[in-house]
């Protein structure tokens, strides 16, 4: 799977959770930049995405993470 | 603490005490759920229990019932798929159906059946752990 299309992927998570279509990700975008990613949401962002991929990360690698780039890379290294 | 797998049962009455206090608390006095009468006119054997109730039951279980009090409910959804009745004992269980180490967080998938052994409700409860 290339990296754009598990772009697309999280995206659509990312809008489905965080109930906002005009939510665009670049591999920059962080939790400041969208309205809404807060603890929480972020608990409901990780679990929509295990599922979507069916995969499992672990809490260091969550803390790990500085951009969504970084949570794509992570994706790819278990889907791969 | 917690493996997928796990199974909990607990048993609920709707008892009056129960009726009453749901009733007095969120005034949902619709006649489907006080009224015998209009209740059986439209198919019923008597007046329907709210479905809440069992969501309060639900709240219970997560609360009281598991291995630990850190627990905090994220979501939950639930069908309501027969009839409840005034006095009914409704059995409860709950399977952890999905760990999420990564964010202390759990699912279950869950279901109340009455007395005969039919599905009332059924749903998923995802909830964190705190510590």
């Amino acid at each position: 799977m290339e990296k754009s299309e598990v772009l697309e992927k999280v995206n659509e998570v990312f809008i489905d959770i965080l109930d906002n279509e005009d939510i665009v990700l670049t591999y920059e975008t962080t939790a400041n930049d969208v309205d809404d990613w807060d603890s929480l949401n972020h608990i409901q962002l990780v679990v929509a995405i295990e599922k979507k991929f069916k995969i499992r990360f672990t809490s260091q690698e969550i803390q790990s993470w500085k951009n969504v780039g970084e949570m794509l890379d992570c994706i790819l290294t278990k889907v791969a | 603490m917690f493996n997928l797998n796990d199974k909990f049962r607990q048993e609920f009455s709707v008892s009056e005490n129960v009726y009453n206090g749901f009733l007095a608390v969120f005034q949902d006095n619709n006649p489907l759920h006080t009224d015998n009468a209009f209740a059986q006119a439209r198919g019923f054997k008597g007046k329907v229990m709210h479905g809440n109730i069992l969501n309060g039951f639900l709240s219970y279980f997560i609360g009281e019932c598991l291995p630990t009090k850190d627990v905090i409910i994220h979501k939950q959804e639930i069908q309501f798929k027969n009839p409840v009745y005034l006095n009914d004992t409704v059995f409860f269980e709950a399977v952890i159906c999905d760990i999420y180490e990564s964010v202390k967080a759990l699912e279950f998938k869950f279901t109340f059946k009455n007395a005969e052994g039919v599905v009332v409700a059924k749903g998923k409860i995802q909830i964190g752990i705190l510590v």
